[in-house]
């Protein structure tokens, strides 16, 4: 049984529910865990090196998903601790250090989502028959680089992350559907609503964003 | 959905890619400091670093074979081997058990010494 394992979720989860497979492929290409068993031994340098490299993408996964900096600062501080926790207990070839830490994220900014909705659970929540309305006044304000989060903002949280971890992190879907814990079926079906519920907000914002026809 | 529109949402994903959301500040030193606080202690000093000179299990089985090779070789000496023991409380050269000139003493001479 994986003593790392797969497991982000703040509740209880069975970690046989939570490992998952590892090829040789994932041991090699997975410098992360080559350092995170430097800093188990006492490396000092291990440590700042893994902070430095895996501090600015959490941050920047959870301030797309959840878009308060605040937020995500708590968030990356809380998912980093996690992952010093369990440095002692890791074992290589189980689970990719990043693939993990992002799904430790994804969970939180799930309960955090959930506590701003009052406690339902996500997916009680229809999903709102035209996010525009709201959205739409707000980008009328917001600049081109504020547009894109208004946008995700306004997408289902499900729909959001998927589309973060594809189109910003630049994450494979197989990956995403490990973080996320769906098939990679379910994966693509969110990207894709994802992606033409972005269009349709952004839509109209063309010229106000500076995107003309000649220029896309 | 046009694909001057999704050329533009694209456009959007470039540019977040591009300029991933500023670290706060301080935010790096608080991940650093709470890194240092739950880092294991390295495995080196006291005990450990005195075991790992001396070259650690394999240095360590030698000298507990050689030490009982040299006890055994003081407690019954080949014949062949001349009697440290014997030379050392006698004053004599060369001696051995079975020298007629010595008084019989056993348990290395101690009770020699002590008459």
């Amino acid at each position: 049984m994986a003593r790392a394992c797969l497991n982000g979720a703040p509740a209880a989860v069975s970690p046989k529910t939570m490992s998952f497979d590892a090829s040789i492929d994932d041991v090699v290409d997975d410098p992360d865990a080559a350092l995170l068993a430097r800093y188990a031994d006492g490396d000092e340098a291990a440590a700042r090196l893994l902070t430095m490299q895996l501090s600015p993408r959490v941050f920047g996964h959870a301030f797309r998903v959840l878009g308060d900096g605040a937020e995500a600062e708590d968030v990356t501080q809380e998912a980093l601790m996690r992952l010093w926790k369990i440095a002692p207990q890791w074992r290589t070839g189980e689970a990719k250090v990043s693939t993990w830490l992002y799904r430790v994220v994804a969970n939180l900014c799930t309960d955090r989502l959930r506590k701003r909705r009052g406690g339902v659970p996500l997916d009680d929540i229809a999903e709102p028959a035209d996010p525009a309305e709201s959205a739409e006044a707000k980008l009328q304000r917001g600049s081109r680089e504020d547009a894109l989060q208004i946008a995700l903002d306004a997408l289902p949280e499900r729909q959001r992350q998927a589309v973060v971890l594809r189109h910003i992190e630049g994450l494979a879907n197989p990956e995403i559907s490990e973080i996320l814990d769906i098939g990679v079926e379910a994966v693509e079906s969110l990207t894709a609503r994802g992606k033409r519920a972005l269009t349709a907000l952004l839509s109209g914002q063309r010229d106000a964003l500076g995107y003309s026809d000649d220029k896309t | 959905m046009t694909k001057p529109d999704t050329d533009m949402l694209e456009a959007l994903f470039q540019d977040a890619r591009a300029t991933p959301p500023a670290m706060p500040d301080g935010l790096m030193d608080r991940i650093m400091a709470d890194a240092v606080a739950q880092q294991p202690k390295a495995k080196s000093g006291g005990w450990r670093a005195i075991w790992q000179t001396i070259g650690g299990a394999p240095a360590f089985g030698g000298l507990v074979t050689a030490t009982a090779v040299g006890f055994w070789i003081g407690v019954a000496p080949p014949s062949n081997l001349p009697d440290i023991a014997t030379q050392i409380i006698t004053g004599t050269e060369y001696a051995s058990f079975d020298d007629t000139s010595l008084p019989d003493f056993s348990a290395f001479g101690w009770d020699i010494e002590e008459g």
